[in-house]
Order: C-alpha cells, then structure tokens, then sequence
C-alpha cells in the first residue's frame, strides 16, 4: 500500500509557494535571499532554449472502408499498440441508459464461435492485452501485442471478430447486467462519486451528457439482447471509426493490418454530432452522506474541442487550479491553509461543450467556508485575470514539458486516437504549444470572462450537516526566504 | 539502435513465447559515501526519471509514532538550505517536470521526470534536501492537517481503504508491516517536527538511498552531476535494522468490520515468505505462478470460475507481493453476486474450492505455458514506460534484492514445475497462516 503525497490528476504537479515560517521569519527580513538563479547553480548554467521533443512522423490515410487512420512507426521496442475508437459513447443511449456501456462490454463475451472464456485464453496464450471502455463521445478498443507476426497475426484476428462480430450471449448479459448493479451499489459508498452523478444532471439536464455513462440501477436491467445487436450494427461501422497505431511495424503492415480490421466492420454512416447543451441556471444541491470530508464540486458549462478559446482558457486553468501544486486554488486551500488534500480546476472540451469543474473535499465543519472561499478565488480570478508573471511561467512549464507527452507508445497511441476521433490536424500537438505561447494576460482574462461566470454555477456538495467553523488563518509566506541552515 | 532492449521474441509454438536475453544498458556504480547508482539508458525520446529511494518505510516505525516516514515526505517539499518552502516545486514546474514521491511499508521514494537538459537542476535540488531540509515548524503544523485530510479522504471515509488497515494490522502480528503507512490519527495528532527532525537525521544519508535514473543519457555524464552534488554529503552509521519476518504459523485470524458499505466482502491473507526473506526462492515464485493462475488476467481461475461460471462474485482477486523486505502476505478478496443472491460464507467456501484444487491437482502444461506468455510479454510492454522501468529497479534494490534478480526471473520462473505449485499450496494455504477479514454493511449489524 503506497501513499503520495498528493494525487496528481494532470502531467504537471509541483508547487509554487512562498515563505517560510515564524522561525525564520526575522531572519528572512534582515537579510533577503538571493535570486534563485544564484542559490541553484545549475538553474543559472541552463539553457534558455525549450528543450528537444521527439520528432512525431505521423501518416495518415483512409482504409477502403472509410475509417480513417493514424499511424507512427516506433520500432524500438518489439511491440505495438492499436486503439479503435467509435462514435458509439453514452452520448448515443437515447432514452437506454447504460446501452453503450453495456454494448462495450459485452463485445469479448462470445463472437458465435468462442465464448468469453475462448476469447480470454486465446489472446493471453498470445501475451497479447485486449481491453475496452466507454465514455460519453466515445468507445474504446485496444490492443497491446508483441509484434513478431506469428503472436501478432492471430491476435488481430481476434480482435477484428470481437469488434466486428458480437454475439451478446445472453447468458452474458445477464451477468454483465448483475455486474454493473453491484457497481451501482458500490457508487452509493463513494461521495465523491455521488457528487458527481448529481452535477452532470444539474448541469446537463434533458441532454445526451447528462446521465451516467454506467446508466443507473433502473435503466441496465430493462436493456435487451437486440437493442445491443442494433447499436452495434449502427455506431460500430467502419465509417464511425477510426484507428490509431503506434509501434514496431511498417507502413505496408500498419496498412494491411488497418484495412483488415476494419474490412470486418459493418457498414454505415458516420454518427451525428452530439447537439449543444442548453446553458443550466446557477443551483446548489446538497447531497447528505455520512462521511467525516464534505465533497465540493463547482461547475458551469464551457467550451468543446476545436473551440479557438480552448488555448486561453487551458493555459489560464494551468493558473488557477490545473495540474497540482503551484497552483492559486492549490496554494491557498492546501499550502497556506491546510483545509485538503488535494483541490484542482479543469475544462473538459468534449465534441458537445463540456464542463468547467472545480473538485475540493474537506473535513465536513469547514466545508461552508471553504465554499465560500474557493468561490471568492474564482471571482477574484475570472475579474483580474492570471498576471504577468503567473503567465510566463505558465508559459514556460508548457514548453518544458511538452517532451514528456510523447515519451512512451501509450502516450503517442492515445494522442493519435483523439486528433483522429476529434479530427485535429496532425500537427495539433505543435500547433496548440505555438498557441499557448502567443497569448497576452488579456487573451486569457478575457477567454474566462467570455466563458465562466461566478454567479451562475452549479453547486453540489455530498457530506454531513454538521455544526460550521471559521476558516483557519492563513500562513502568509513572503516571496522568498532564507531558510535556517540545519547540519547534519 | 536496439542495443538497450532487454529481450528479443521469438515465436516457437502456439503457444510457448522464448525469450533471448539481450545486452541491458544498465551501468551501476557508487560514490564514496555509499550512494548507489544505477543508469538505465534508453534514447527513445529526449526525457529522463530520476527516482531517489531511501530504505526506510513504515515498516521502520514504533507504535505511537506511525506515519512518520509518509509526514517526513510531505516535509521533504518544505525547504532546505538552498531553497524556501515549495519553492522546489515551484521551479520543477517552471521547467515542465512532473514531480512527486511516495512512501510505502520499505521505502521512501522521490522523483522527477522531466527533458533530458533540465536534469541537473533536478539532482542539485534533491541532494539539498537530503543534505540539509529545513524542516519548518510553522510548515509541519499545516501539513499535518493536509496529512489528516488525506487520512480521512483514503482510509476513513473509503471502506475498502478501512477494512485493509485493519486486516493488515491483524495479519501481520510480529512484523511492523502491522503499521498502515499513512499512521494511526491518533498518532498523526501527537506527531511533532522533532519527531521528523529525528527520522530525518537517523535515515536521511547518502549511505542509505538508491538513485536510479532512465532515459536518455549517458553513464558517465551521470556520474560527472551526481558526483558533483552528492558526493560532498558525508556518509552516516545507520541504525542496525532488522528484516521484518512473521511467525510462519500464527494462527487462524479472523475481524468482522461492519461499514458504510452496500455491499459485502472478503479478504483473506496467507503468511507466506518473500524472495528476500525465504531460503527456497522457489516456493516464492511458485506463490507468484499461483497468483497468476488464480489471477493473471480474464481466462485466469477466479474471473472463469467464481465470476463467469459459477456466478458466485461480482468480482475477485488474488494479489501476491514477492518483492518485500520482509515476510509477506498472499492475499485474496471478492464480493459476493448479491444479484444472484450470493452470500460471504458460499464465497468463502468458493474460494477454499479453488486453493484445494491447487492443493490436490498439478495445473497443465498449457495453462502455465499461457501464464509464461503474459509475464514475458509484459516485461517487454513495462518497456513503454521510463518511469515503471525506474520504478523496478529502485524497488528492488531497495528492499535488499539487485536489479539484477529480474534478467534471471524468466529462467527462475520457467524452472517451477506443476508439481512445485502444488506443494506450495499445500505447505502455504493453511488454516494457522490464514486471516480472514468479513466486511458487512453496517446495516447488516446484528
């Protein structure tokens, strides 16, 4: 059992505070500190230049049955990873909650000629690692395998059968179903969990996002073998696909292998857009748990993927609240007042608008004023904006880490699957770094002003009621300090 | 351009996978103050993790003083001659790196990952912190609540987390891996900074840490920036410290929680060796082949029987840690198909039918063949990821095993027969090395 210091929810964590304490506070005064550059030599001996990225040559092309491909040789390791997405999330579930989902999970159940059992042995005789997944846009299948071809071959073949040829045994599906209810129950220990249920019914109301991607204890049970039969047929077409490849292949191999796959695809149309949301009132819902942290979620609908704010408001959320510590909500919730844990930002662009969302928990007698604090904070911030200084590292924290995001297969396969899925170009990656590194403090101030509005969130929180304390004072550090030397 | 893969795959048969052990790029050297160094090389993207592990966990603490080793973590983030409180962090981030650390029963780890020319202010940085942290008082006082609140976040207000606290605490009774890491809340409120002052001053030295780093670099650019900034720090006695090991038959154990739960569940713990405490490392890995028969991936025994064919769980799992300083646990949970109308005694009875299986029949040829495939392909998948290869290395290391044990592993792995199996779990699935943990909800309370 590991314990960390914090649950990092983003590639960048770390922490921008100020001062030291009472013991050192006098001596912090008398004598201020050098600049950093002086104290860490090597930050003064390092180059001003961004730093090398792995130059990502990617190929695309169309199979003969209309799904789109992405491709980039990585032969390094004897390995590759392919990734199927489809238009086929919980976003298309109409009024049957929980059908995508099922559908997704139900796809290595049986094929007609193997059952779950055949399935699962076969691909792990292979060493090769099939999994699947579905979110709101869309569902997932992928698989790792090693790439000598005689290990490689069958298992494509596999994989083709169970995306393309489902059988939706109904034994299977009444266990799958059982599966997903004790799943349902297990929600019911979690406030965070129930928290967040609650917020995307609030914020979303009658649209497509706003259930559930699981569906609930109602919907799943009353899901029929043919209405998956019908999903499948319609939103797992080669035309509402598209694969992602990364690993120790050739171009002829990563094309014989794509037009394979989804030549076994059923033939369709691509899905239709998922409408805009209606934009929700401001509310406040209380959800009574009896757990010893109150949950706090804030949240208001914001921008969807392509959305040309979409840079500002990323660069300016790496501020407020995104990544980990260094962050304004993180400094003043965590660092200088020790209410959390953890506290983070985030805007999740999806192909509707998706939301703005701000997480805290806290123990429960503090919660109304860290409430009333974090809401203060985004006032505060969505008025004045990020300054100068908080937007050039910002800046440059995005420079500096951008290698990072195409060190491993998983990380390029995963990237190649969403400029596929949300039909980016592919120099998406280039481009939206140039595009951070072009914004002004207005740029930013005004993308938040354009797009949230402190008065109008959505509020919901999952605790006890319990009797409420002040906050605690805030530890204020000064910008610098001269620590007490301590030998050893 | 392929000389750091640690294997080449060859296809045999259906379903046998061979590897060929290859040239590893891993360069190991140590300074004068007994810092251990170990360099794995792997040019694959311009990025670099550097991990330094100290050998010391809560398995090191006392009762009345736990969560130490995790409060002393947070504390490493606070300052130290060079630089204020969070200013670290704050410069890590400036330079794009992802940074962090975690703390277990064995160990104390520290990491950076970050592009390849921003290493060196990554080094300078933490061997400060290891020379001479700070250790603010004013500090200590608000990160223990932060500490608290990630108590109560992961273990009270999370019944799984709970009722592993507590299984653990009963499954382990000479051992200090009885301590949850994260600390009693009794001892998190009496906890002082002299407390961390102490720890930090009897584990925090060069003689006592593994710095391990993987990416693109060079071995001997490495040694010039470690040498650099580690090797003025003086080396430092340590204090005599003692393997953790458990009575091999304590007795049959049993703790009934009931919980803010809707459903419940079962764990079970066998006090079984681990490789660096057993004289017969093949009993170890047999446990590990067990594991994977029970749980090694979809086709594995639980999900097939218990799940899939006789609808018993919702879910199960088998878990074996063989990498542990000390004596270990071989431990096994499900929750009952409710839906099915399925109860904790009928899944305690399913799961003995599944150990008594192994006790009474060798498994086939074909079914460990298929576990062989996914243990070796998942040593070259674990390849992907500079960080799991770091992280592989700096626990082994770190509790008292080398690197080194994991070119040997296929080979010590393809050496257990069906027969070895069989006598593991006769010799370790025992009444008198079991404890069992029954979870109900608290409405369930008689």
């Amino acid at each position: 059992m590991m314990s960390l210091r914090m649950l990092s929810t983003g590639l960048i964590s770390a922490a921008l505070i100020f001062n030291a304490g009472c013991s050192t506070l006098e001596s912090a005064q008398s004598t201020l500190p050098a600049p950093v550059e002086q104290r860490i030599s090597s930050l003064a001996a390092l180059s001003k230049q961004n730093p090398v990225t792995r130059t990502l040559d990617i190929q695309e092309w169309q199979t003969s049955a209309g799904t789109k491909v992405l491709f980039m040789a990585a032969p390094e390791l004897p390995m590759f990873d392919l990734r199927l997405t489809f238009a086929a999330g919980s976003s298309k579930d109409q009024q049957a909650y929980g059908l995508a989902s099922l559908t997704n999970a139900m796809l290595n159940e049986g094929t007609g000629t193997l059952d779950a059992g055949q399935i699962a042995t076969r691909f792990e005789d292979l060493g090769a690692e099939f999994s699947s997944g579905s979110y709101r846009d869309m569902a997932v299948v992928t698989l790792r395998s090693l790439s000598d071809p005689k290990l490689s071959t069958p298992a494509l073949e596999l994989l083709s059968q169970v995306a393309a040829q489902p059988s939706f045994p109904a034994n299977s599906l009444a266990r799958i179903k059982n599966q997903l209810l004790a799943g349902f129950e297990y929600q019911k220990q979690n406030p965070g969990q129930l928290a967040s249920l609650a917020l995307f019914e609030q914020l979303y109301g009658k649209h497509p996002y706003a259930h559930s991607s699981s569906g609930n204890a109602e919907s799943v049970p009353v899901i029929t073998r043919q209405q998956l039969q019908n999903f499948h047929r319609t939103y797992y077409s080669a035309e509402n696909a598209q694969i992602a490849l990364v690993g120790d292949l050739t171009i002829t191999q990563a094309k014989a292998i794509s037009e394979t796959v989804s030549a076994r695809l059923p033939r369709g149309t691509a899905a239709a857009v998922t409408a805009k949301p209606i934009a929700t009132k401001a509310s406040t819902t209380h959800i009574e748990f009896p757990s010893t942290q109150t949950h706090i979620l804030l949240a208001q609908l914001a921008v969807k993927r392509g959305d040309p704010d979409y840079p500002a408001l990323f660069l300016g959320n790496q501020i407020l609240g995104g990544g980990g510590f260094g962050t304004r909500l993180m400094e003043e919730v965590r660092e200088k007042r020790g209410l959390t844990y953890g506290i983070y930002s985030s805007f999740s662009p999806m192909q509707a608008p998706g939301p703005f969302m701000i997480n805290v928990q806290t123990r429960a007698p503090l919660s109304e004023a860290t409430l009333q604090l974090v809401q203060e904070l985004l006032r505060d911030y969505i008025s004045n904006g990020p300054t100068a200084a908080e937007l050039a590292d910002a800046k440059r924290e995005s420079l500096g880490s951008f290698p990072l995001s195409a060190a491993s297969n998983s990380a390029i396969v995963g990237q190649l699957a969403a400029i596929g899925f949300y039909d980016m170009p592919l120099t998406w990656m280039s481009d939206f770094m140039q595009d951070l590194q072009k914004l002004s403090v207005a740029d930013v101030h005004a993308a938040f002003k354009r797009h949230l509005d402190p008065e109008q969130l959505v509020i919901v929180t999952a605790g006890p009621t319990v009797a409420q304390l002040p906050l605690p004072e805030p530890v204020e550090r000064s910008e610098q300090t001269a620590p007490v030397e301590r030998q050893h | 351009m392929n000389t750091y893969l640690r294997y080449i795959v060859l296809f045999l048969s259906s379903a046998v996978i061979t590897p060929l052990m290859a040239q590893s790029a891993t360069t190991e050297f140590s300074l004068d103050n007994g810092l251990k160094v170990i360099v794995r090389e792997d040019h694959r993207a311009p990025v670099v993790v550097s991990q330094l592990w100290y050998k010391v966990g809560s398995s090191y603490e006392v009762p009345g003083s736990t969560g130490l080793a995790h409060a002393l973590e947070h504390m490493m983030f606070k300052g130290s001659s060079k630089l204020g409180p969070g200013e670290s962090s704050r410069i890590l981030r400036e330079l794009g790196a992802e940074e962090n650390a975690f703390t277990s029963d064995d160990y104390t780890a520290y990491y950076q990952v970050l592009a390849r020319d921003r290493l060196e202010v990554a080094l300078e940085m933490e061997a400060d912190r290891l020379a001479s942290l700070t250790l603010p008082e004013d500090e200590f006082i608000r990160e223990i609540e932060v500490i608290k609140e990630e108590r109560r976040m992961r273990t009270d207000d999370r019944p799984s987390g709970l009722a592993y606290e507590r299984f653990k605490a009963l499954a382990y009774p000479a051992s200090g891996y009885h301590i949850p890491t994260i600390g009693w809340m009794h001892d998190l409120d009496r906890m002082t900074i002299t407390d961390l002052r102490e720890w930090h001053e009897r584990w925090y030295s060069p003689n006592n840490a593994t710095l391990v780093i993987v990416g693109d670099v060079q071995p001997d650019e490495i040694k010039t920036l470690v040498t650099r900034y580690f090797g003025k720090i003086p080396a430092r006695p340590l204090p005599a410290v003692k393997q953790p090991l458990e009575l091999a038959e304590p007795g049959q154990r049993s703790i009934t929680l009931y919980l803010k739960t809707q459903l419940p569940s079962l764990m079970m713990g066998f006090n079984v060796p681990s490789l660096a405490s057993t004289d017969k490392p093949n009993e170890v890995h047999a446990l590990r082949l067990i594991s994977a028969l029970l749980d090694g991936g979809n086709s594995a025994r639980l999900p097939a029987q218990l799940e899939r064919k006789q609808e018993l769980v919702a879910g199960a799992s088998a878990w074996y840690n063989a990498f542990s300083r000390g004596d270990s646990l071989f431990v096994l949970s499900a929750t009952p198909n409710v839906q099915k109308d399925k109860t904790l005694a009928q899944v305690e009875t399913g799961i003995w039918q599944q150990l008594k299986q192994l006790q009474e029949t060798a498994p086939s040829a074909a079914e460990l063949a298929r576990v062989r495939a996914q243990v070796l392909a998942s040593e070259v998948y674990e390849q992907d990821s500079i960080t799991s290869q770091a992280t592989q290395i700096g626990q082994l290391e770190s509790v008292g095993l080398s690197w080194r044990v994991k070119d040997s592993d296929l080979a010590a792995l393809e050496a257990v027969t069906p027969a070895d199996i069989q006598a593991a779990a006769q010799k370790f699935f025992t009444a008198t090395r079991l404890t069992t943990a029954y979870i109900h909800p608290e409405e369930a309370r008689p």
